[in-house]
């Protein structure tokens, strides 16, 4: 009598162990193509990143900044002597 | 009815019969399942692995270039390659001509190089293209992918082209920092294996076989806003004195570490195709010259150290020439009798050659050894000279006195940069970088040797003031504010067979501000043929023009301030 509690006990825990495996397989596929989704768009974002810094960079040209700090903006250094010393 | 309901009926042969077919269905069912299961297996196991597994890259990315405050000058993003399986585009015309329209390339040339790689499984229609005009080109036709790829871009052109260099299309560093910190920069593509579904899509991840490694990235030295006023300058200079070459290093006299360095001609590393090599060269630390004046500084720092000469000892230079071994060595014009700051000022060769034979060779060649020339700046950089300064046993006496005016030995205007440094340092040997350098103490606190005592930098540091000043030779230097020094030079070009009568090289070293000095710069202007040809009508005002830019730049302060008021003074009066 004692061994059938213990064949049934083990083939409960068995027969749960394997339903654990199917579970826990799912949710790690569930969880892969959650992650695939975010690396794509990790992907993505480093695509619009580089384009973002270049573009950046190429309106940022310290030649352009310069050519319309003068002409557009009419800026230019100011003199020695219109400089004023703050005590 | 009842003997029915409670007796089953029984067919007797008929029963054994389907029990018997029943059986050996079963049998045949698990006969198969044994033949597939355990005959079979490896190799069913290994057909649905090829359909089902593939070893994909997992992408890195090369380190990127920054400038000291991290902006990029060189950086990789990604792009994607159009290619296509001709045997399976060419049975979709139509789909072939959207894509070539999309990819506005020309259709009929196209066709025509797919059927002749026919036999071919992999054609590169487009390369390297917007990730985004890509995934619209490829997405839902069959036999057209897309691979990804990575360029490099390098935002600020030609501006830092010598510095940075550029990589081949596998991004391997070819020149300069891409080359020199290639270990460093490049990336390695990791690999994963992964279970994929009918569809395409990847389900599962089965292990990683190689992790990806993204590049690390490097910060430079280079300050990109002091660089191009550097870059700009120079260029003007060049232009305006229709000359052949030039450079410009600006040095943090702190440091060592180098703020800007420019050449010209220069290249733009973008445009793989226009890369001439002689353009190439990253002159400031490749290509030497002979110093002439600008070495006078360290003619009299020598004699000053060995206590043979004090500010106050006076030499005559009268009747303005002297031989020495059948050559003469003169000056612009008879001087008479100088002191020390009036060499330097007047730029006096008889007076700094008496003083460079006054010590003996092997004590000026200690001194100059000391203070770098011959030696490598140390950059590690692909090309960089360590100068031509010979050992005192090859001297003869000829050598022995020019080497005081700065002829007979070649430096490259890296070296002579580090040299000014060194003087602005108080003395202190500086290790030259192209690396920001993490913070360093203050300058009381630092244990890097002394090359030449502190009181004798002082002195020399005063003396090139003057040249700077008034009625020194570098007038155009000068920068309203602040305390500028240092030394003009108009070299002659050596050539096959001696000196040549109107080739010269301008050159002008500084340092600012003179009371705690801050930033050091040498300029090289090549062969100037136009508008001048003195170091300091050439080379000074670049000095100028970038040095006032600079100091405003890092808000290093003025320690002038007396000179401006008086100005400003004039100017009131004036109106």
């Amino acid at each position: 009598m004692q061994q059938m509690i213990w064949v049934a006990l083990l083939l409960a825990f068995v027969i749960s162990s394997a339903l654990t495996v199917i579970y826990v397989k799912h949710e790690s596929r569930v969880l892969f193509s959650e992650l695939r989704n975010v690396q794509k768009k990790q992907d993505q974002e480093i695509i619009a990143w580089g384009r973002l810094q270049l573009q950046n960079s190429t309106l940022a040209t310290h030649s352009n900044v310069e050519s319309r700090a003068r002409k557009k903006l009419k800026m230019k250094l100011p003199e020695t002597v219109q400089l004023v010393r703050l005590p | 009815m009842s003997d029915t309901d409670s007796q089953p009926l029984f067919f007797g042969g008929r029963h054994y019969f389907v029990l018997f077919v029943l059986l050996c269905l079963l049998t045949g069912l698990i006969g198969r399942a044994l033949y597939l299961q355990i005959v079979e297996k490896e190799f069913l196991a290994n057909q649905g692995g090829q359909r089902q597994i593939r070893t994909i890259e997992t992408p890195a990315y090369r380190g990127a270039i920054l400038d000291r405050l991290g902006t990029p000058l060189a950086i990789s993003t990604p792009v994607d390659s159009i290619w296509v399986n001709p045997s399976e585009i060419l049975q979709n015309l139509p789909a072939l001509k959207k894509v070539t329209q999309k990819l506005s390339i020309n259709y009929s040339h196209s066709v025509d190089t797919l059927r002749r790689k026919a036999n071919k499984e992999f054609v590169y229609l487009k390369r390297q293209i917007e990730p985004e005009l890509a995934k619209q080109v490829s997405d839902g036709i069959d036999g057209v992918y897309t691979q990804r790829e990575y360029h490099r871009y390098y935002p600020a052109g030609e501006v830092v082209g010598h510095l940075v260099g550029f990589t081949d299309i596998d991004d391997k560093g070819q020149e300069g920092l891409e080359l020199v910190y290639d270990n460093w920069l490049k990336a390695e593509p990791g690999a994963r294996r992964i279970i994929r579904n009918r569809k395409g899509a990847v389900i599962e991840e089965i292990n990683q076989v190689r992790a990806a490694q993204s590049g690390k990235d490097v910060y430079s030295s280079i300050d990109m806003r002091l660089q191009y006023i550097a870059y700009r300058s120079l260029a003007r200079a060049i232009k305006y004195h229709a000359a052949k070459s030039g450079s410009a290093v600006l040095l943090d006299a702190r440091t060592g570490e180098v703020l800007a360095m420019v050449n010209q001609p220069s290249y733009n590393p973008n445009q793989a195709k226009k890369r001439v090599s002689g353009q190439r060269r990253n002159r400031a630390l490749t290509d030497v010259f002979e110093p002439g004046s600008t070495i006078k500084p360290f003619t009299l720092a020598a004699a000053i150290d060995r206590g043979l000469y004090s500010p106050e000892s006076t030499i005559d230079t009268s009747p303005g020439w002297y031989m020495v071994s059948g050559h003469t060595i003169k000056d612009f014009r008879n001087y008479g009798v100088l002191d020390l700051a009036s060499v330097l000022r007047k730029s006096s060769n008889v007076g700094a050659s008496r003083i460079a034979l006054s010590m003996k060779e092997e004590e000026l060649w200690q001194s100059f050894n000391d203070y770098g020339f011959g030696k490598p700046p140390g950059v590690a950089f692909p090309g960089e000279s360590s100068g031509y300064f010979r050992h005192f046993t090859e001297w003869q006496k000829l050598d022995h006195a020019v080497m005081g005016f700065g002829y007979g030995l070649a430096v490259s205007i890296t070296q002579l940069a580090r040299a000014y440094a060194m003087i602005a340092n108080q003395g202190r040997h500086v290790d030259v970088s192209l690396i920001r350098k993490e913070p360093e103490p203050e300058i009381e606190n630092r244990v890097e040797r002394h090359v030449m005592s502190a009181k004798t930098a002082k002195i020399v540091l005063e003396m090139m003031e003057q040249v700077v000043g008034p009625k020194g030779t570098a007038q155009l230097a000068a920068v309203p504010g602040y305390r500028v020094g240092g030394k003009t030079g108009t070299a002659k070009k050596s050539s096959a067979g001696g000196y040549d009568k109107d080739n010269y090289l301008s050159v002008f070293a500084g340092v600012a501000p003179i009371s705690d000095p801050r930033l050091v710069m040498a300029v090289i202007v090549d062969e100037p043929t136009q508008n001048g040809y003195y170091g300091g009508t050439v080379a000074a005002p670049v000095f100028q023009e970038v040095m006032s830019n600079a100091l405003r730049i890092l808000d290093i302060a003025p320690d002038d301030i007396s000179s401006l008021q008086a100005q400003i003074a004039d100017k009131e009066k004036g109106a």
